[in-house]
Formats: structure tokens, sequence, C-alpha cells
């Protein structure tokens, strides 16, 4: 089977786009990574568009917008997977041989959709008691503190570490640094989390070119990153309470990713987590099995997760610090594996930096721990 | 506060599949049984995710709970006035269930407490009724509290 590479990336600035919407956001990631693969447009053969709230045919107008359409195109939808979603399905387009260059993009225009805290679906059972995602978070946060003793400013540092990292990137919402008193003494959203605990609304898209083997060999693209794995799950049933503490989908995701790639989580050089609010990088990196079952809050504190630390996590900002346009989560997630492994992320560069992995999680359905994990790992 | 047993009709479930309303005004929360392997889910399923089996039967829940987490909720959407406590209580036939908590300060709530359902309006149907619905409030709380 065929080896998948990633010869060309591109994003927006994430943040707030009034005068934009998302097929124009995903136009300009598109036409970016076209050019940062160096390749002419009409070798792309198919792509996928990942987005949540944007409407039919979203991957189809940006296509129309620079003048690709008559590819295969699929929307995919998978909340806050979605691009990632995107990514794995244009891998294994590729790996099935169906086709040699593939084009994945994320997008979306949260701001025109959302102003406050998002909601499961309403038709859910918890949403109609009252659930919201922060208040879902919020809930494993108290669990976690009762268990592992972390303390709230151990939780603040995550968030504190990410808009630092964020400070460091041109193309995040937030470029201002913050301090564990400002985390702990802004608005309150659900205890113990507060509104600097929590990614923003935001808008942006970002968009990948994914080829063969062969193709690469063809183009002979220098700059090339691999994708050793991208894997996908969805969350099991659950016949039994089970502990909200740990993330059996996260470290199943993970397991099959390691696989894959023939690596396992000590092989990893930095990642990229799904970092909706600060509790949720402390489950992720644990899940992953990146840091030991309630060592992380402590891990932070040290540094150990800074760039310069010994495993840096959320280098570009995170979604907290970067931003999380959900449908464009994903994708600009590789984006960032991509930039680093290339030595290509300037002030934020994680030196001699071979293997990254990106890790999302979305959405949420009763009865089950998760809707959708996906992971991706990425070798220089 | 309106109760559900001093109406002259009889209150109406926000959620009727999934909590029913007794006679006596009592409420209880409604799941599936897997006949076959015994597991419990909420709400009601259409095949036991235990066994893969789909002899299932619906039954009624036990009114008691144990706290497992919670959070007090300072921001929602407008259908919900905060703030409001929200949790997940875990009931005898071992499942998990999000709730709101009520009858207790906020500050007081503590993980493992002991609660039990009670029946609270919970919001107005289309025809401005009220429609009654569950929370979980701690053992021996006065209704009405
Ligand atoms: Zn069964």
């Amino acid at each position: 089977m065929t080896g998948v590479h990633i010869i060309g990336v591109g994003m927006t600035r994430f943040g707030k786009h009034p005068d934009d919407d998302a097929a124009g956001l995903g136009a300009k990631a598109l036409l970016e990574a076209i050019s940062d693969a160096g390749i002419d447009p009409r070798l792309i053969e198919g792509a996928y568009c990942g987005h949540v709230f944007q409407g039919m045919v979203t991957g189809q107008r940006i296509l129309a917008q620079v003048g690709m359409a008559g590819l295969p195109l699929a929307n995919v939808e998978n909340a806050c997977s979605s691009g990632a979603t995107a990514i794995r399905e244009a891998s294994l387009a590729i790996r099935a041989g169906e086709h040699d260059v593939v084009l994945a993009v994320g997008t979306e225009h949260l701001t025109t959709r959302f102003a406050g805290a998002l909601t499961p679906d309403p038709s859910d059972p918890e949403a109609a008691v009252g659930a919201t995602m922060p208040s879902v978070y919020a809930m494993r946060a108290r669990r976690y503190m009762e268990e592992f003793g972390m303390t709230r400013r151990q939780l603040a540092a995550v968030a504190v570490k990410n808009r630092r990292h964020a400070a460091a990137n041109p193309l995040a919402h937030f470029r201002k640094e913050i301090t564990i008193e400002e985390v702990i003494e802004s608005r309150p959203i659900a205890d113990p989390l507060n509104l600097l605990d929590c990614s923003p609304v935001t808008d942006g898209s970002a968009a990948a070119i994914l080829v063969s083997d062969r193709m690469l060999k063809r183009l002979g693209n220098g700059r090339a990153v691999r994708l050793a794995a991208s894997t996908l799950f969805t969350g099991s049933v659950e016949t039994e309470p089970t502990s909200m503490t740990f993330e059996p989908l996260t470290r199943k995701t993970a397991e099959a990713a390691y696989e894959k790639a023939g690596i396992g989580p000590e092989d990893v050089d930095f990642a990229e987590v799904h970092d909706c609010f600060s509790i949720a990088e402390v489950l992720r990196v644990e899940g992953l099995g990146l840091f030991p079952q309630g060592g992380y809050p402590a891990a932070v504190e040290r540094g150990e997760a800074d760039i310069g630390g010994r495993l840096p996590i959320n280098p570009s900002g995170g979604l907290i610090g970067k931003g999380h346009p959900l449908g464009g989560t994903g994708v600009a997630q590789v984006v960032e594996l991509v930039r680093q492994l290339r030595g290509e992320a300037g002030e934020r560069q994680i030196e001699g930096a071979r293997v990254g992995l990106a890790h999302c999680r979305g959405g949420k359905a009763v009865g089950i721990e998760g809707a959708a994990c996906t992971v991706q790992v990425l070798v220089k | 506060m309106v109760t559900a047993t001093d109406r002259d009709t009889a209150p109406v479930s926000f959620r009727p599949g999934e909590f029913e309303i007794l006679p006596d005004g009592s409420g209880r929360l409604l799941g599936s049984r897997c006949r076959n392997c015994g597991a419990h889910f909420f709400p009601i399923r259409e095949a036991c995710s235990g066994c893969l089996g789909t002899d299932l039967e619906t039954v009624r829940f036990s009114t008691t709970a144990k706290l497992y987490t919670f959070s007090v909720v300072r921001q929602s959407v407008p259908a919900f006035p905060v703030p409001y406590v929200l949790g997940y209580v875990d009931v005898p036939e071992g499942v998990r269930i999000m709730t709101q908590i009520s009858g207790i300060d906020p500050e007081e709530v503590k993980i493992g407490m002991d609660l039990e359902l009670a029946v609270e309006p919970f919001g107005t149907g289309d025809d401005g009724e009220t429609l009654f619905g569950y929370r979980f409030r701690p053992v021996g709380t006065e209704e009405g509290k």
C-alpha cells in the first residue's frame, strides 16, 4: 500500500472575519496550500471539506471560487473532528489507490452562528436539562480535582501556556499573553471554568494537499512530510458509568495510530491536542499516553509542556490561543505539524522535532463516551 | 411555586418518553433493561449495547442517586436562567444521568451526596401550559424549598 505525504499547507489567520464567509476563507487557505505545494492545481483529483454549521455543499462553494469544480468532493461533518476527518478521508482515498493527489480543507465562519456557549443538538436529552459544552467539561474538571488534587492554578496554567504560545503565532486569534490571576478572575462560565479557560468563537480555514508515494516521486517535493497514521473512532456505548477523568476513546484512537505509524508515545516530539477547554488538554494528553494519568497539571506548572520543554503541547497556541473554528481546527493542527517538522514555525519553532501528533475529539451523544476522535501522526 | 400535586389537571411531562409523571404526582425516569444481559440504559434504546440483543423492556428507574460530579452553570441559553447546578448522578440501576440539582445552595453541593428525584416545573409548552420535569435534590429536602 502506498504511503501518504503532505506536500503543501495553507491557513487563514484565525479570528473574527466579519467581511468574509466560510467559502471565502476556504478558498484563501486552499490557494495558499496549492502555492505552498508548488503544483499545478489541475493535478488535484479529489477533495474533502470538513465543516459543521456552514450549510449545504460548502466544499463545492470553495472549489467554485477558485475554478476547481469538476472533481469528486465530499463534505464531511464530525463536529470538532470534521477537518481531521477530511484529512483521514483524503488519506484513505490515496491508500485505496483511487487518487494520487487529494485536497483536504476545513472551514468555519463561527461568529455568524454563535455568540456564547455551544450546546448539544436540541433533541439531545442532556441539552433538554441544560447541558452546555463548557458545563460538561466543567463537571469533568471538578471530578478530576477531586480525584487527583489538581489545583485551580494548575488548571489555569494550561490556558496561560497556550496563550503564551499563541502570542508567537501570527495566525492566532489571540496574540496577548495572560496570567494565572487573569484566568481565575475572568468571567465565570461553569464552575470551575472561567472565560479564559475556554476556546473562543473563531472564524478560519486551513487546507492541505496529500499525495501518494508515486506522485511524490514524480513531483520531487523535498519539503514533504509523511502522514504515518490517521485514525478515527466513535466512542463505545457505555453499559455502566465509567470514569470521566480518563478517555478510553482517546487511548484507543491513539493506540491504533501508534501501531500504524510503528511508534510509541515516547517517540512523539510534540503534539497539537484538542484543548477546547483547559481541562480538555489535561484529559487528552493523559489519554494519548504522553503524560501519566494525574500527572499533567504538575508537569505544565514545571514548564514541561512549553516550547523548549520536554514535550511541547499545543505550540500553535491550541484551540484556547489560536482559536477553534470547528471545521478548520483539525486541518489547522496538521498545518502546524507540517510547519514545525519542516522547521518553518518561526518564533515558536521546536528544535529537532521529527514526530508530531495531532488529536481532535468532537461532539456529544448521550450514552457514548464521545462522538468522534481522530489522531494523526506526521513524521519528517 | 406550582407543584405537580396541587393542580386540577394531570401534570404534563416535559419529555414524556423519558420522564413519566404518576397519578400521585411523583415522577419516574424511563429507561430500557435488556432481558438477556440485564444492562440498563437511559434514554430508551432499540438494542442492547452490551450484548447487542433486541429483547428490551421499558422500566422505571429508582428515584435515588449519588452525585458523581457537578458544576454551577453561570452562562447558558435563554431557556435556562442562570445560575443552576448541573450534575451527573448515578442511579442504582448502573446508569449515569445528567440532571439539574435543586433544593440546595450551590456552595453546599458535594461530590458523593445522596440525592432523590423531584418533580418540578421545567419550562412552558406550546400552549403556554407549565411543563414538569425532573431535578435531583438532597434526600429529605422539602419540595418547594
Ligand atoms: Zn444485553
